[in-house]
């Protein structure tokens, strides 16, 4: 009866730490993913990659938005901070840029009515020093995803505004 | 058997068990979460103050979701009537003014990515239905192009739900997900009776 019962606490408590642990594992594992298809292996780190319009066809992020353009940057802190910046859409429409942890938190998102000139930031870990004079975002992990958003509904919105995007920059302070 | 495969075999067991139901906790995404007439979202989708399981079922059905600040997310699979949203029927998505500077509805097949027809219309947006003189709207979800309005294909979206998203909420829909006047969905007809 005793053994009986110490292998029932023992199913219990296996059960908990498998339950916990996948619900841990998770977030990590599918950023991890999705940080590997959107810098194509590892190929585009710190920089900005463009993609296409919306269709059907876009299968690298659940639930994507057709109405909106999306731009990515995989980022590395491990060798230092970086310098993020974004310009604004023809005609003022809705853009910005977004910080994911690895985690998947979003630990910033600015747009381009709180800046209608650009966004622009520093995105470095707690430990790192920054430029001054620059609105500053910290990261709790080296690495994780920055996500330009546009508004872009029509075929000839994502022309206009994949013009404007082209000059987003997420790079090392010394090569912006 | 020895006593130790025994003991083996139920931490096994016990390891798979308890991974198989937090994957089964996961597989609702944001539907079930909070309430507001027939449409569910989660004030801390993408905040950093989300629990484990949200943040997890965020991951598996919503990745790179913004935190309310910059956008609210709502979704739902049923009519306002409660039954469930079907590829063949159509209904009409109505709404007033909504408490944002955009608003989109979207269709989500099962596997939540878009749903694989050649209509090139996934979504509408308020550019594409709006507000009249008395700030409504109103579009069509269904499998054929409707005559002149706003319209989201269902062709081959199979069990499909919509996502309404609302993009730079006012504060005060931030603060209050329930003061937002959520768009009805109204079953038109089903199997092609119009």
């Amino acid at each position: 009866m005793n053994r009986k019962l110490k292998l029932l606490g023992l199913f219990v408590g296996a059960g908990i730490i498998g339950h916990v642990g996948l619900v841990m594992a998770v977030p990590h594992g599918l950023m991890s993913l999705a940080m590997s298809r959107m810098s194509g292996d590892g190929a585009a780190i710190n920089q900005f990659v463009f993609g296409d319009r919306t269709t059907k066809d876009s299968r690298r992020v659940v639930r994507p938005s057709p109405d909106l353009a999306y731009a990515s940057c995989v980022y590395d802190l491990s060798k230092g901070p970086l310098l993020v910046s974004a310009a604004p859409s023809p005609n003022q429409g809705y853009v910005s840029l977004s910080v994911f942890a690895a985690n998947t938190d979003n630990i910033a998102a600015l747009d381009t009515t709180q800046y209608p000139q650009g966004i622009r930031f520093v995105l470095k870990r707690k430990d790192q020093a920054a430029p001054v004079g620059v609105q500053v975002v910290v990261s709790p992990s080296d690495k994780g995803i920055i996500l330009d958003r546009r508004l872009a509904p029509t075929a000839e919105m994502f022309a206009e505004v994949d013009k404007a995007r082209r000059a987003d920059s997420c790079a090392p302070p010394d090569q912006s | 058997m020895s006593g130790k495969l025994v003991t083996v075999g139920v931490l096994v067991a016990g390891l798979v068990a308890g991974a198989a139901s937090g994957w089964s906790s996961l597989q609702n995404g944001m539907v079930g979460g909070e309430s507001y007439s027939g449409w569910s979202g989660s004030k801390v989708t993408g905040s950093v103050d989300a629990d484990p399981w949200t943040r997890a079922r965020v991951a598996v059905s919503g990745l790179l979701a913004l935190n309310k600040s910059q956008a609210i997310y709502f979704r739902r699979n049923t009519d306002d009537s409660g039954a469930r949203l079907r590829e063949d029927c159509r209904y009409r998505v109505s709404g007033g003014a909504m408490p944002a500077r955009w608003w989109s509805i979207t269709v989500y097949a099962s596997d939540n990515y878009l749903p694989l027809n050649s209509d090139d219309a996934l979504s509408f947006d308020q550019t594409e239905a709006p507000p009249d003189g008395k700030a409504a709207w109103s579009g069509v979800l269904s499998p054929k192009r409707p005559e002149g309005e706003a319209w989201a294909s269902t062709s081959k979206a199979g069990d499909y739900d919509i996502t309404l998203r609302l993009y730079q909420p006012t504060a005060a829909a931030q603060a209050d997900y329930a003061s937002i006047p959520m768009p009805k969905v109204t079953k038109l007809d089903c199997g092609g009776a119009a």
